[in-house]
């Protein structure tokens, strides 16, 4: 084989190799920079999607509010008390409108794992990870004064916070939010039976 | 045994057609268009390649941008529907519009809403695309600078001033047909302000005949509702009523109803000029000028006076044509008097709709098959006033012109030079969505709101009223026609919030807010469907007038609403321009539609480029020869040759509202065609693909005799599907390896029934919005690389001169279960799910195309460029979140619009229940107006999917491949005459 043909086959697989070797790097090596890439292989499209940036709306938002005024199919609140947790006279309402069963009180307890179980912990007694590690006041929901809040005021508070905590109308349905107040209910009960038993 | 062709191409075998018909990608379709040959090409990038580096290659940083103030009751990734209405050509079709985290992305119908019943049309689902659309106007303009909506204020409080002490005497204000509650009470409180002023209605395609028939045949200002599914006969005269009619989703929808049943069919006759969708339904066509329906009616109405019908003062007289079809239709009316309707189309004479009124009522038909309905406060467009606000332009009696929606400079009647006269007002004031050939007449251009970004109200023919919800703030800071009118009443801003609530007040009554936010959410007024008048003693002595009507000598042109732009308000949509126009298969473009023997009289081929004439102007167009067009007559669309229309709408196609005037809008007698010499490029999708003559589409008539391609079998229709051998003398059909078992999960499948089928072409739109598909161009279609994931294909049978039968077949990928598509992929970029889909992994495919060339159906569709790399910011909020953006070099095709069937599986999951059939739609299955395609899981013994597989008329596409589609098919069924098909 002639130096010439050595050269040009070299220089082959050198470039052959070269994605392999850039591949190899982008894994390896250590940089500030955001990872290379070779193919794009469509990871960056060109549409609008939830969560992300817009240069066209003046506040950086893909995500547009609803229309003042407008109603989506299927969210028409004939009834207000069961969206708003007040009776007519803006007064909270003392029971749930929502009847409690089985399969409200499971809905309940998996919303509450996930959304109120950081704070409140499992028991409800306001020692979840948060409030240990980050020491953020957290109300024990077994405490008497909010055993004796009416329905309607847990509805209240989880829709539209309290203090410290957040509001969670947004992630949390009117009736997910009615099935955590049974499920908080619920706890408080078998405290209650709890105490009663270690009295005895 | 029927030969079916769907072109005059392969029907005289061309040696042009048989050029492309071997071939699965047209010749040069890998080349770039600038004839750039693919191995420069490869040189070219490996330069640029080299030399760009690394710097540009980094993933690109994503923030996450979340809600500050999150909305009640929405999660994002979880889409909303809002009940909504889009005013549409004196019509109201009741929408439900998909809306991702605030942004519409999707138009489906209300199911609520006597319009559309959950269905839409083309002109619906590319309302998205107009809303999104990067050329629409942005900001106010005072000739041609920059201005603002406090500035117009200013501006318009000076004039207002002025024109309330002239009360109005100088002010003109051209608005488009509209059944707006609102707008009708503000225009009311205009003119109160300014008596003198003139409010004038104009729209190129008005209707208006219509109107002005049944107001001489009945003293009523009322426009029809038809019932079709009531109907047994219906008779078409020259009326495209499937496709061009405000009501035609509705109509659509009754006339299959009515089809559905083999053993009750009705049948569909239809007298036309120009070959539409509803002359390919018919069950028997007469192919005669536009001009002839006229005297055509009066023979009609003389043979049915003969049988016994009450036409008083009809003495003979009229056009024949065919004695034969002329008696054979008659004879049906009168035996089915009462269950029969005769339809007459827009572009015909007041004294047709007239007579045909007459007709109906004589015939039993009014109050049964058609009802009449008050037009109420609806302002519908007259050329006469039209006419006479020209008269006083060019007068100069007009100080102040206001010009709101519409398009007047470019569609008026050319005989009135609209532009022109115009120009002579002091003030001339436009609003309007595009900076458009009006706005070139205005000093003032003013930005409209979009209907998705405004509140408005309609009301629909037949009476149902309802609300238009804006689904987004108005983008580029645009007004609506009803604030317009505030502003100009009172010069004063108003929210059109309150304006539409203040109109409902009175009509809701008490508990309003209830009401009006069911309303809202239901989409339309319960109750408010008005109750139907019946015909006020119509008129006999209009059918007589007909006999004024002379028999056509010679050419005719007819101006045509086109299928796709309409009149040219649809003409920068990308969308709607690269929608093959379903009769022609025309995209990109309009004709001159000419029949076959005129075109071989004149030497006249397709794409030749002929002069229109008609007295003294004239138009060049480019012709196309098209089977079944009347001997006689030259068809011509609408909506074309616009030159500010925007980057897809400028320069396409021919003007022919140059040749169009006040006293010719239908259609102009007198006509010259002559060769202009040189020929136009004209994009047609027909010849592509073609199917080599196999058992593709299968008719039979209600007595059972078949027609279909290789003919003479179709007794075996019922068991192909499910035989072992493929049918016909095939050897046993055996896969070469295990073939898989689908026994877990929902298994899904689709029927399309071609008896159905109008064609009207609402799935292909609908499937374009859902699934992200680019629009390639008209120099890509000519290269045959569309990218539409379901194609409507047409095949005609018969001589061209008078095709005998012609039907339609929309084709989206077949899923098989052996997948011959799938045997060849290298990389396994297209692989068989668990559910029986046959899909797509873009990431991995490396676009070798075997796979389409592999695929017997020809559905699938390949990336030649990246068609989507440049897509505007704005039309990147039209796209499915849901749905990937396909790069270049990436093969693609329908999906059974895969990210619904997954959304339908996990909210029944979630929900923890079974999913009820039905909850998994498709964009197509939706949008369907005729309720032609079935999809479903074919596990479910109950399904629809199931019942409709296991129709006798259910077919496979060329099952005896062995490849097992899970889109089947279900033949189309005719019900001619006996009389007429001896």
């Amino acid at each position: 084989m002639s130096a010439r043909a050595t050269k040009a086959v070299v220089a082959l697989v050198l470039a052959a190799a070269a994605p392999t070797v850039l591949q190899g790097c982008m894994r390896v090596c250590s940089s500030s920079e955001p990872p290379v890439l070779i193919n794009f292989s469509m990871f960056n499209q060109p549409k609008y999607k939830a969560q992300a940036a817009s240069a066209f709306f003046y506040d950086g938002k893909t995500m547009r509010q609803p229309v003042a005024g407008t109603i989506a199919r299927g969210h028409l609140h004939e009834d207000l008390a069961l969206v708003t947790g007040m009776d007519p006279d803006g007064k909270p309402l003392a029971t749930s409108p929502v009847a409690t069963d089985d399969a409200l009180l499971a809905r309940g307890a998996d919303r509450y794992g996930i959304y109120c179980q950081p704070c409140h912990d499992e028991r409800g007694e306001g020692k979840g990870v948060l409030s240990e590690r980050a020491k953020v006041p957290t109300a024990n929901l077994l405490d008497p004064k909010f055993v004796a809040y009416s329905d309607g005021q847990i509805f209240d508070t989880i829709t539209n916070g309290k203090g410290l905590m957040a509001s969670y109308k947004y992630p949390l349905v009117a009736h997910d939010r009615w099935a955590i107040v049974a499920h908080v209910r619920g706890m408080q009960k078998k405290n209650a039976e709890q105490q009663q038993e270690a009295a005895k | 045994m029927t030969d079916y062709w769907r072109s005059l191409g392969e029907l005289e075998g061309s040696p042009e057609f048989e050029a492309v018909r071997h071939r699965e990608f047209l010749e040069g379709a890998a080349d770039t268009p600038d004839g750039i040959s693919r191995r420069t090409m490869l040189g070219l990038m490996g330069a640029s390649l080299s030399l760009s580096g690394l710097a540009a290659c980094r993933r690109p940083v994503e923030k996450i941008v979340p809600y500050v103030q999150a909305p009640e009751d929405m999660l994002p990734g979880i889409p909303q529907r809002y009940a909504t209405t889009m005013p549409f050509r004196g019509n109201a079709l009741g929408l439900l519009v998909v809306s991702n985290e605030g942004r519409p992305t999707k138009i489906e119908g209300n199911e609520l809403h006597p319009a559309t019943q959950g269905a839409s049309n083309a002109f619906a689902q590319n309302a998205i695309y107009e809303l999104y659309d990067p050329d629409r106007s942005r900001v106010v303009l005072q000739g041609g600078a920059e201005k603002t909506w406090a500035d117009f204020l200013t501006y318009w409080k000076t004039l207002h001033a002025e024109h309330v002490a002239d009360a109005g005497a100088g002010l003109a204000i051209v608005t488009e047909p509209s059944t707006s509650p609102t707008e009708a009470r503000l225009v009311t409180l205009l003119k109160q302000r300014f008596s003198q002023a003139r409010v004038v209605t104009w729209a190129p395609l008005g209707n208006e005949n219509r109107q002005a028939g049944l107001r001489a045949a009945t003293g009523a200002e009322i426009e029809p509702v038809y019932a079709l599914d009531q109907a047994r006969v219906i008779l078409s005269l020259d009326g495209d009523f499937l496709q061009d009619d405000p009501d035609a989703i509705r109509m659509t929808r009754a006339y299959s109803a009515g089809r559905r049943d083999p053993a009750a069919m009705n049948r569909l006759y239809v007298a036309e000029s120009t070959l539409s969708i509803t002359g390919i339904a018919a069950d028997h066509r007469l192919a005669i000028p536009s001009g002839a329906i006229a005297g055509f009616t009066l023979a009609l109405a003389t043979e049915l006076g003969k049988l016994g019908v009450s036409v008083a003062g009809v003495s003979g007289g009229g056009t024949v044509f065919d004695a034969k079809w002329l008696s054979a239709v008659a004879k049906d009316l009168k035996a089915n008097a009462g269950t029969s309707v005769i339809i007459a189309g827009a572009q015909q004479p007041p004294e047709v709709h007239a007579a045909v009124a007459a007709l109906n009522a004589a015939l039993g038909n009014a109050g049964k098959t058609v009802s009449y309905a008050s037009a109420g406060t609806a302002a519908r467009s007259r050329v006469a006033d039209l006419q006479a606000l020209a008269g006083d332009l060019k007068a100069g009696k007009i100080k102040t012109l206001v010009m709101l929606g519409g398009n007047p400079a470019y569609d008026a009647p050319a005989d009135l030079d609209f532009a022109t006269v115009a120009a002579k007002a002091a003030n001339r004031i436009r609003v309007g969505l595009f900076v458009d050939e009006t706005s070139a007449v205005a000093d003032w251009h003013l930005p409209q709101a979009h209907f998705l970004e405004s509140w408005g109200d309609a009301r629909a023919i037949g009476g149902p009223l309802s609300v238009i919800q804006p689904l987004i703030e108005p983008l580029f800071a645009g007004h609506s026609v009803i604030e317009v009118l505030a502003l100009l009443e009172s010069a004063e801003e108003k929210p059109g919030y309150d304006l539409v609530r203040e109109t409902w007040k009175p009509v809701l009554g008490g508990d309003f807010d209830k009401r009006w936010e069911k309303t809202l959410h239901d989409g339309v007024l319960a109750g408010s469907e008005l109750a139907a008048q019946s015909l006020p003693a119509a008129d006999m002595s209009t059918i007589a007038k007909l006999a004024s009507f002379k028999a056509p000598q010679g050419l005719e042109l007819v101006f045509l609403p086109s299928s796709v732009v309409y009149d040219g308000s649809a003409s920068n949509s990308a969308w709607m321009q690269e929608l093959p126009e379903p009769v022609s298969k025309l995209t990109w473009d309009n004709a001159a539609l000419i029949s076959k023997t005129d075109a071989d009289g004149l030497g006249i081929h397709d794409g030749d480029l002929v002069t229109l004439a008609l007295g003294d102007k004239s138009i060049s167009a480019a012709a196309l020869v098209l089977p079944g067009q009347a001997v006689g007559s030259v068809g011509i669309a609408l909506g074309y040759g616009r030159t500010a229309a925007g980057r897809a709408g400028n320069g396409v196609g021919f003007n022919a509202y140059l040749l169009r005037t006040t006293k010719t809008l239908g259609f102009a007698s007198g006509l010259t065609v002559t060769k202009a010499g040189g020929t136009h490029v004209l994009a047609v999708t027909h010849e592509h693909w073609s199917q080599e003559g196999r058992d593709i589409v299968r008719e039979k008539d209600v007595a059972g005799h078949g027609h279909s391609a290789a003919g003479g079998h179709d007794e075996h229709d019922a068991h192909d599907a499910h035989d072992e051998h493929g049918g016909h003398g095939h050897p046993p059909l055996v896969s070469p390896w295990p073939e898989r078992t689908y026994e877990e999960g929902p298994q899904w499948a689709m029927t399309i029934d071609l008896n159905s089928c109008v064609g009207c072409n609402a799935c292909v739109i609908a499937c374009q919005s859902e699934n992200n598909i680019p629009s390639v161009g008209k120099d890509q279609v000519t290269r045959g690389r569309e990218m539409h994931w379901i194609r409507i294909d047409r095949y005609f049978s018969g001589r061209p001169e008078a095709p005998e039968s012609i039907v339609f077949q929309p084709v989206p990928c077949m899923h098989c279960e052996n997948a011959p598509c799938e045997q060849v992929c290298p990389v396994a970029a297209t692989v068989h799910g668990e559910t029986g889909l046959n899909e797509m992994v873009y990431n991995r495919c490396i676009g070798t195309r075997y796979c389409s060339n592999n695929c017997p159906y020809k559905v699938r569709r390949f990336n030649f460029y990246n068609f989507t790399k440049d897509t505007p910011e704005t039309l990147q909020m039209a796209y499915n979140p849901d749905v990937t953006v396909r790069a270049r070099g990436v093969m693609e095709k329908c999906s059974y619009c895969v990210q619904r069937l997954t959304r339908a599986t996990r909210d029944a999951k979630l929900g923890n229940r079974d999913m009820q059939d039905g909850e998994a739609r498709t964009a197509c299955q939706q949008a369907c107006p005729a309720q032609a395609i079935e999809f479903g899981d074919i596990r479910d013994p109950k399904s629809r999917v199931t019942a409709s597989k296991a129709s006798p008329r259910r077919y496979d596409l060329l099952a005896e491949l062995n490849s097992k589609p899970r889109t089947s098919y279900l033949s189309r069924v005719r019900n001619p005459n006996p009389e007429l098909s001896a």
